[in-house]
Formats: C-alpha cells, sequence, structure tokens
C-alpha cells in the first residue's frame, strides 16, 4: 500500500466518524491503554516504517506506528540513536511514545524528545491532512505546532508521520558512590556544574549514579567511586517497581535541587524527576499518578485550561478525538 | 480621553513618547527599508505598568506592538499607525542566578549577553548566541526562538528556556513551565513573535563553559567539496560546537575587513569549532582536520591557543559589516535547506544574481542548514529596493522548493508574509488563525505579523496562476 493511500484511509475514518458523531480512540500499539466502550479504534500501528533517513543531515522522518525498537535498530546500523532515551515498554511506537512525550535519564543533557522534533504529518479532527515543521534543524517559520502536539495524548490529532533530529551512538560508561538521597541530589547538582561530559545522573537505592560519555578523565577511585554496568539506566527508564500492597507510583517533576521528598525510591534526570512510593498523593505542584490508565493531573489553572479547551476546539472542533 | 492621555495618566510622563521625533528610533526595526511612526511608544518600568499598558490599549481598542532591543530582521516591531510599541528596555534586571540549579530568572529586556556575563564568575553561559548578542533582548530571543553559532550543539531558545511568565491582551497572567503536564506551550511560545502574550519573565538553563575548544579552519577548490566534507564530520559522529562555511565573495570581504589570514582564493572555506574536555578536544580536532583533508582541504589550519581561536572567529563574526562595506545597503536572507542541495542551490543563486545585476554574499551555518544569503543593493536607485525584494523571495521560494524552509531564525514578521503562502497550505494557515485567536481574541496583539491572510495568499497565487488553474477557488477575491 503506498503512503498516500494508508493516510487517506485515515481521514476517511475520522470523517466518517464526525458524520456518524462517533468517539475515536487513537492507539499506537495500546502499550497499556484498553478501548473505552464509548469510543472506537483507531489504530495507527500499521502504518510503519522509516521515510527517509539522511544520517549525514541528522534527521530521519519515520511513520507514526513505527515502534520504537525498529526505529533504535536502523539508527544503531549508522551509529546514530534517538537522544532522548525513550522508555521501552515492549512494542511502544514513535507515535505514542510521542504523544505521552516520553523521555529518558539523558533529558537535562541532551534535552528531552520534544527538543528533538522537527516536523509532523498529521489529520486534524475534521479529517484535514497537513504538515506541520520540516526536516530542517532550524525552521521559525508559523507556530510551532509539531513540538506543542508533544504530550498531546491523541486529544488533538492524529500524528501519521514524525521528523526527529538524531544524534551520534556514544561509548558510556556509568560509575557509582553508595550515599544518602540528600548527598546525592546536591552532589548530582555540583557535578553538572562541571565540564564532566555528563550524560546521566540518578540516585537509586542507596547509590548515587552518574554516566559520562566519551574521553574523560579517570574517575577518582579514593572516594568509593566505582566503575558498575550501564544497566541501571534501563532500571530507571522505564522505571516499574514492585509496589507494595496499596501502594501507588507518582511522577513528580521538580526543580533538580529539590531536597530529598518523602518515600521517594528514586530520583533521575539529575535530580529534576522523583519517583515517590505511596498510599496518598504527594502534595507537590507536578505530580502525576503512573499507573494502568492515564491519570489526568488536572492541575492547571484555569487561564491554562482555557486554553487547551481553545485548542481542542481549533484541532478537533467536533470532539471526535477521545481525550485520554 | 484618548489613549495617549491614558497612558500618561497611568505611566510617569517621560514614559510616554508620541512626538515625531521622539517615536522616530521606534519607526523600524533591523528590516530599516520598512518605516512607520506608531502612535505612542510607551516605556513601562516594571510588570503592573505593562499590565496598565494592555489594559488601557484593550479598553481603547488598540493594537499593542511589544519590541524588545529591535534588532529584528524581519519587521517584527514595524508599527501600524494606529498602534501603541510597548518597549520593554526598562525591564533589564537578572532576577536571580541560581549557580547550584544553573538556571537564570531574568526580564525580557536583558541583553542576551548579560546572562553569560553576570554567570561567567561561576563557570556557567547561556548557550544561544545570536550574532546580535550585545544588543537583541531574552524577551526578543524567545519571541524568535533565535539561534547562534553554537546551536547544532547546544540547541536554540526553545530548547534553553524553561519556563515564561507571559501576559495577555488582557493583562492577565500565565506562566508555562516545562513541568506543566499535556501539551507542550512553552514550545508554542517560543518563536511566536508577539502574537500570542508580552513576555514578561523568563527563566533560562545554563551550561557549564566547556573545558576546551579549538578551531579547525580548512580551505576548499569548490562549494561542493566543501559540502561534502562537512557532511562526512557529521556521518563519523562528531558534533561540532560550530560549523560555519563562507562563499568566495564572503572570504574576500571579510579578510579585508579583518585581516585573521582566509585563504582569498578558496572558493568556499569551513570553520568547525570542536568543544568538550581536554582530552576530547584533542582527539576530535584531528579527526575533524583527517576528515577534511580526506575530502580535498587543501589548506587547514588548527587554532593552537584562545588568542588564535578568537581572531579566526572574527572574520566570520564581522561577515555582515564586512561585506556592508561593499555596497551602500544589503538585504539579509534567511532560508534553510538540506547540507546536500548547497552546491545545486548556490548556483541557482548565482543565476538569479545574474537576472537582476545585484550581487550576492553568502555564508552558511553548515551544520544546521540555515543560509544568509546577503544580497547587494542602493536604496537610492529608484526601483533597486523592489528588485531586491523579488530576489530574495525567489530565494525563499527555492529553499523551500528544495526542501528546506523560508525562514531559519529570522522570523516571518512583515518581510516573509509573502513566503508564508508558498511554505504552507490554506488548512495549516487556519490552524495558525485558530491558535492566534485562542490566546488573544482580539487580535490587538502584533497584528498582521507571521501569518498571512488566506485572503493574501489567495490574492498572491492569484498572480501567480499556472495553467489556468485558480489555487483557493472556494475563496472569495475582491
Ligand atoms: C504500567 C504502565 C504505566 C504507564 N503509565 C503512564 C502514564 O501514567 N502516563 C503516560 O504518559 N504514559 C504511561 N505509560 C507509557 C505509555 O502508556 C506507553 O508506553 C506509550 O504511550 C507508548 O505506547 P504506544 O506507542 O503503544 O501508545 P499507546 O499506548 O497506544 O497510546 C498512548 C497514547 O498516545 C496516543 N497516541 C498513540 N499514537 C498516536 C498517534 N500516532 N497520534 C496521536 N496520538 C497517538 C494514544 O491516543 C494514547 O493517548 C505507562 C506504561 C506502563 C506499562
Ligand atoms: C547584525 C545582526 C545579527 C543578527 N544575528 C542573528 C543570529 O545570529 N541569530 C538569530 O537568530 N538572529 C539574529 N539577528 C536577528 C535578531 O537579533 C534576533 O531576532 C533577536 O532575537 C531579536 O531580539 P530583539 O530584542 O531585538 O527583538 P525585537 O526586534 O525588538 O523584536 C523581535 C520580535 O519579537 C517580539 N518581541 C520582542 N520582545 C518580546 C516580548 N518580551 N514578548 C513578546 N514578544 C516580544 C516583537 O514583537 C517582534 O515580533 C541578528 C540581527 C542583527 C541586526
Amino acid at each position: 500500500m503506498s503512503m498516500q493511500s494508508s493516510i487517506s484511509h485515515y481521514s476517511d475514518q475520522i470523517k466518517q466518524a464526525v458524520v456518524d458523531k462517533q468517539l475515536l480512540q487513537i492507539a499506537g500499539n495500546q502499550s497499556k491503554v484498553p478501548v473505552d466502550d464509548d469510543a472506537q479504534l483507531l489504530s495507527i500501528s500499521d502504518h510503519s516504517g522509516i521515510v527517509s533517513y539522511d544520517p549525514a543531515e541528522l534527521v530521519v522522518t519515520v511513520k507514526a506506528g513505527t515502534k520504537l525498537s525498529e526505529l533504535s535498530a536502523v539508527l544503531a546500523e549508522n551509529n546514530q540513536m534517538l537522544g532522548f532515551e525513550p522508555p521501552e515498554y515492549g512494542n511502544s511506537t514513535i507515535g505514542g511514545t510521542y504523544a505521552c512525550s516520553l523521555t529518558g535519564p539523558s533529558r537535562p543533557f541532551r534535552g528531552g524528545l520534544r527538543d528533538f522534533v522537527l516536523g509532523t504529518q498529521l489529520i486534524d479532527g475534521q479529517g484535514r491532512e497537513m504538515r506541520f515543521g520540516g526536516k530542517m534543524l532550524k525552521n521559525v517559520a508559523g507556530y510551532d505546532v509539531s513540538r506543542m502536539l508533544c504530550g498531546s495524548k491523541g486529544s488533538l490529532a492524529l500524528v501519521t508521520e514524525l521528523s526527529l533530529k538524531v544524534l551520534p551512538l556514544l561509548e558510556e560508561k556509568t560509575y557509582c558512590i553508595p550515599m544518602p538521597e540528600g548527598e546525592a541530589i546536591l552532589l548530582m547538582n555540583k557535578m553538572q556544574g562541571t565540564s564532566l561530559p555528563l550524560t546521566g545522573c540518578a540516585y537509586f537505592e542507596g547509590q548515587f549514579y552518574y554516566r559520562v560519555a566519551g574521553e574523560h578523565p579517570t574517575q577518582d577511585n579514593r572516594v568509593e567511586v566505582s566503575a558498575c554496568s550501564n544497566a541501571v539506566w534501563k532500571t530507571l527508564n522505564p522505571f516499574q517497581p514492585t509496589l507494595a500492597p496499596g501502594e501507588k507510583l507518582w511522577r513528580l517533576d521538580v526543580e533538580s535541587t529539590n531536597p530529598a521528598i518523602e518515600n521517594t525510591i528514586a530520583v533521575g534526570m539529575g535530580g529534576t524527576r522523583r519517583w515517590v512510593a505511596s498510599k496518598n498523593k504527594p502534595n507537590h505542584p507536578y505530580v502525576t499518578l503512573w499507573q494502568s490508565r492515564f491519570a489526568p493531573r488536572n492541575n492547571d489553572k484555569p487561564c491554562v485550561q482555557k486554553i487547551k479547551a481553545g485548542l481542542k476546539e481549533v484541532f478537533d472542533p467536533h470532539h471526535i478525538f477521545k481525550d485520554l | 480621553m484618548d489613549v495617549i492621555q491614558a497612558l500618561e495618566e497611568a505611566l510617569n510622563k517621560n514614559s510616554i513618547l508620541s512626538s515625531e521625533e521622539a517615536c522616530r528610533p521606534y519607526e523600524c526595526d533591523g528590516l530599516s527599508a520598512y518605516r512607520q511612526k506608531p502612535l505612542a511608544v510607551a516605556l513601562p518600568e516594571d510588570i503592573d505598568e505593562v499590565k496598565q499598558v494592555l489594559k488601557i490599549c484593550k479598553a481603547h481598542d488598540t493594537p499593542v506592538i511589544t519590541r524588545g532591543s529591535g534588532t529584528g530582521l524581519a519587521g517584527g516591531t514595524l508599527p501600524l499607525e494606529n498602534s501603541v510599541i510597548l518597549g520593554l528596555s526598562k525591564l533589564n534586571k537578572i532576577i536571580h542566578v541560581d549557580p547550584l540549579q544553573r538556571t537564570a530568572i531574568v526580564q525580557p529586556g536583558v541583553r542576551n549577553i548579560q546572562v553569560s556575563d553576570a554567570a561567567a564568575k561561576y563557570n556557567l553561559y547561556y548557550a544561544p548566541d545570536p550574532s546580535s548578542q550585545v544588543a537583541c533582548s531574552i524577551g526578543g530571543n524567545v519571541a524568535e526562538n533565535s539561534g547562534g553559532v553554537h546551536c547544532l550543539k547546544y540547541g536554540l531558545t526553545v530548547h534553553n528556556v524553561t519556563s515564561l511568565t507571559v501576559l495577555d491582551m488582557n493583562g492577565e497572567t500565565i506562566i508555562f513551565d516545562e513541568k506543566d503536564d499535556g501539551i507542550d506551550l512553552l514550545a508554542l511560545l517560543n518563536g511566536s513573535e508577539g502574537l500570542l502574550g508580552v513576555i514578561v519573565e523568563i527563566k533560562l538553563k545554563l551550561i557549564p563553559k566547556p573545558e576546551a575548544a579549538q578551531l579547525v579552519m580548512a580551505a576548499f577548490n569548490s562549494v561542493k567539496a566543501c559540502a561534502d566534507a562537512v557532511t562526512n564530520v557529521l556521518k563519523q559522529g562528531i558534533v561540532p560546537a560550530g560549523l560555519e562555511m563562507m562563499d568566495k565573495f564572503s572570504i574576500q570581504a571579510a579578510e579585508d575587513f579583518a585581516q585573521v589570514g582566509y585563504p582569498v582564493d578558496a572558493a568556499a572555506l569551513l570553520l568547525c569549532e570542536v568543544d568538550g574536555s581536554h582530552d576530547q578536544v584533542k582527539v576530535d580536532a584531528k579527526r575533524v582536520a583527517d576528515i577534511l583533508t580526506e575530502n580535498g582541504a587543501y589548506e587547514i589550519r588548527v587554532s593552537q591557543n584562545e588568542k588564535e581561536r578568537i581572531e579566526l572567529w572574527q572574520g566570520r563574526k564581522n561577515a555582515f559589516p564586512a561585506v556592508g562595506r561593499y555596497s551602500p545597503d544589503y538585504y539579509c536572507m534567511d532560508g534553510t535547506i538540506p547540507r546536500s542541495r548547497l552546491a545545486y542551490v548556490l548556483e541557482e543563486i548565482d543565476h538569479l544574481s545574474e537576472k537582476y545585476g545585484l550581487k550576492v554574499a553568502n555564508v552558511f551555518h553548515a551544520g544546521d542548514g540555515n543560509l544568509h544569503p546577503l544580497i547587494m543593493y542602493d536604496a537610492n536607485k529608484p526601483g533597486e529596493l523592489e528588485e531586491t525584494e523579488k530576489f530574495g523571495q525567489e530565494i525563499l521560494k527555492l529553499c523551500v522548493d528544495v526542501g528546506g524552509t523560508i525562514t531559519g531564525e529570522h522570523g516571518v514578521g512583515v518581510e516573509k508574509l509573502d513566503s508564508m503562502c508558498h511554505q504552507y497550505p490554506e488548512a495549516e494557515l487556519e490552524i495558525f488563525h485558530g491558535i492566534k485567536a485562542v490566546f488573544d481574541n482580539s487580535g490587538l496583539l502584533n497584528p498582521g505579523k507571521a501569518i498571512p491572510t488566506l485572503h493574501r495568499c489567495a490574492e498572491l497565487s492569484h498572480m501567480h496562476v499556472h495553467n489556468n488553474q485558480l489555487p483557493h477557488p472556494e475563496l472569495e477575491r475582491f
């Protein structure tokens, strides 16, 4: 099937849904989201494959249903990678990862998913095919819609294609030092202010972990620094701990220097990400319940809610795409 | 009471300018070919005063055009006759630098270079470095999503802003933060050219200064060889901190101006900077030099110390004024193209240059495909400015046709409204107008800039009817 025809098939489905007043639930591989009774599945997982890739331009264009694992493998053949280290939940798609704006431990050092987005092809809630941005590393023509839609979770448009900046694969080494959480938070902040070529800083189970890329000075062995496996970054990303009965997993976004938070079981992303296991919601402005269904935070201020509601009318005026 | 009186009553009288003479500096920005006296200029001293200006203008149905330092090159701050210019130069305080967190909170009128100056004592700096950094404001940088020579490695403004405080046309405060859930409104505000809100406070990322940096200069006999060499550097997994290319004319002009020893006989010159730890830089500079030699560089110079490195940059950094000496006026274009099409695009620009009888110098951010052709003209010659603009538009069309875009970093402003019609079809433009209306229902914030009306695009394509097929047949034509 040619790319054009597979896209028009999606826009037809959306146009029909407008006529039928049928709610659509967009899904990649449904890594975790079940389809609700009131909605019809609009799956993009068949729309998969690399559209274009020129390693020297540092840009890849890929169909949204492509599995992360496939994409990463193609990049690795050319000694390149996705710079935002997306979590691999099993068969995640690049479109779903984008729609959830999922990013790994390297975020403070190389940037998050949104920092690598250059352009999108999408279909809006009226079934119109569009393109925003492009394949260029620099482009300021028009509003940055393709970055804005990161985190839109299928609520505004069906994303069919993405252009992403890619980076060279790096050789990385991990070191660790045993210490309490509070000290680790302080140390990771101090280290990020030095010229050490860091690509990860975390605290987990009594150890401060840091990861360094490329040529760097030998690490000081006198202060209990030991070289350790890079595997810890996979343990933290995606982070899927075993919880005690009744406990829930909470994802907190904080300033990197935020002191230790009660019930924290891991500190990631250079201190800006805290994972808390507790029965009750931690009292903090930026908390997400990390569970088997999306739990909207609903802590936007009224003025931001109004903007989001307004944008929904712009992209999906008939409210065809289900908000998750 | 009219809007000027109301503003004078609310703010310090000296903060409101309305005479012909006092308004003159605000008649244009860096795109000086376009000029218009505004109704008045308001220069508030704090956020409360900004709010008052907005409320008063809203009440009087008066358009507001936010202005930072006025170095924009696309006419983004061009006044309307009935508009108030909201100048933010007095909001120039660095509110807080947090060395441990590596962030700075600043007011919008702070100049780009001041942030790095303030961070220097902690061995930190603010990475985006537009060539205009001594003058341009952080507010303007955010509104344009500005880049600099180091953005291939360290990112554009959007990559280095973590939070924005914005006022809407009602003077209401909205905060956009990287920690927000759901869609990325923070990203949307970057590059929004003053149409979605007035940015009054910005939180920026600071990064540690690299331990070392080295510059490799290489001369080539052809543009293509130079572009191919860049391709091979990037393919080998090196991400240079800076990667700049100049054509023959720019090399000569820069050398005449700065006398830094550029090879004036070269068809193309490449400046490639690597930075990082001492060990990494040593390895990378050697690899870069080797790759460039293998790819046909006939002369290579590697900076041996900081003084030499800075000197070698001087020619490139002064390329615009250097070219400016050859001509009464020059017009700076800002397209992006895939690097693989550079040789073709430069050839086509040569043809256009002959067609219009206007000389062009080209400087190129080779890492990210951002091309700056500088068209030389004389505004005093009748008709020459118009010809120059036509020439410029043809260059931008060329950029779009090879898969690039009409602006890499300078924005659309008023300058590239027509080119936007070429880049974006109607549905996309409708979405843009929809977004604008969500943020600014009154349409009073910088009206008429950045996004062309559908009517304008229809008119324009009307003038370029191909094969008797009229684009946008559904639109009414006046
Ligand atoms: C136990 C567990 C808990 C998790 N908790 C969360 C959580 O709380 N919050 C969170 O963000 N992620 C969470 N994730 C991760 C997330 O659910 C998926 O791993 C990720 O979405 C990628 O999967 P997918 O590609 O199969 O997308 P899907 O799971 O199919 O879809 C994920 C979301 O993206 C949207 N989407 C998918 N493709 C497109 C497209 N092409 N265009 C537009 N929208 C699209 C869908 O509508 C949906 O909202 C969790 C994962 C697990 C296993
Ligand atoms: C010699 C020279 C070299 C240059 N080099 C570069 C370069 O290397 N890279 C690059 O990207 N650009 C470059 N520029 C262009 C220009 O400097 C940038 O666009 C800069 O970011 C503009 O900042 P400003 O403060 O002068 O903004 P202004 O010109 O005052 O305004 C620009 C736009 O931003 C809006 N705006 C300004 N402040 C705010 C605010 N607080 N809130 C909302 N909207 C606002 C205005 O309405 C306008 O649309 C150069 C310009 C010159 C003259």
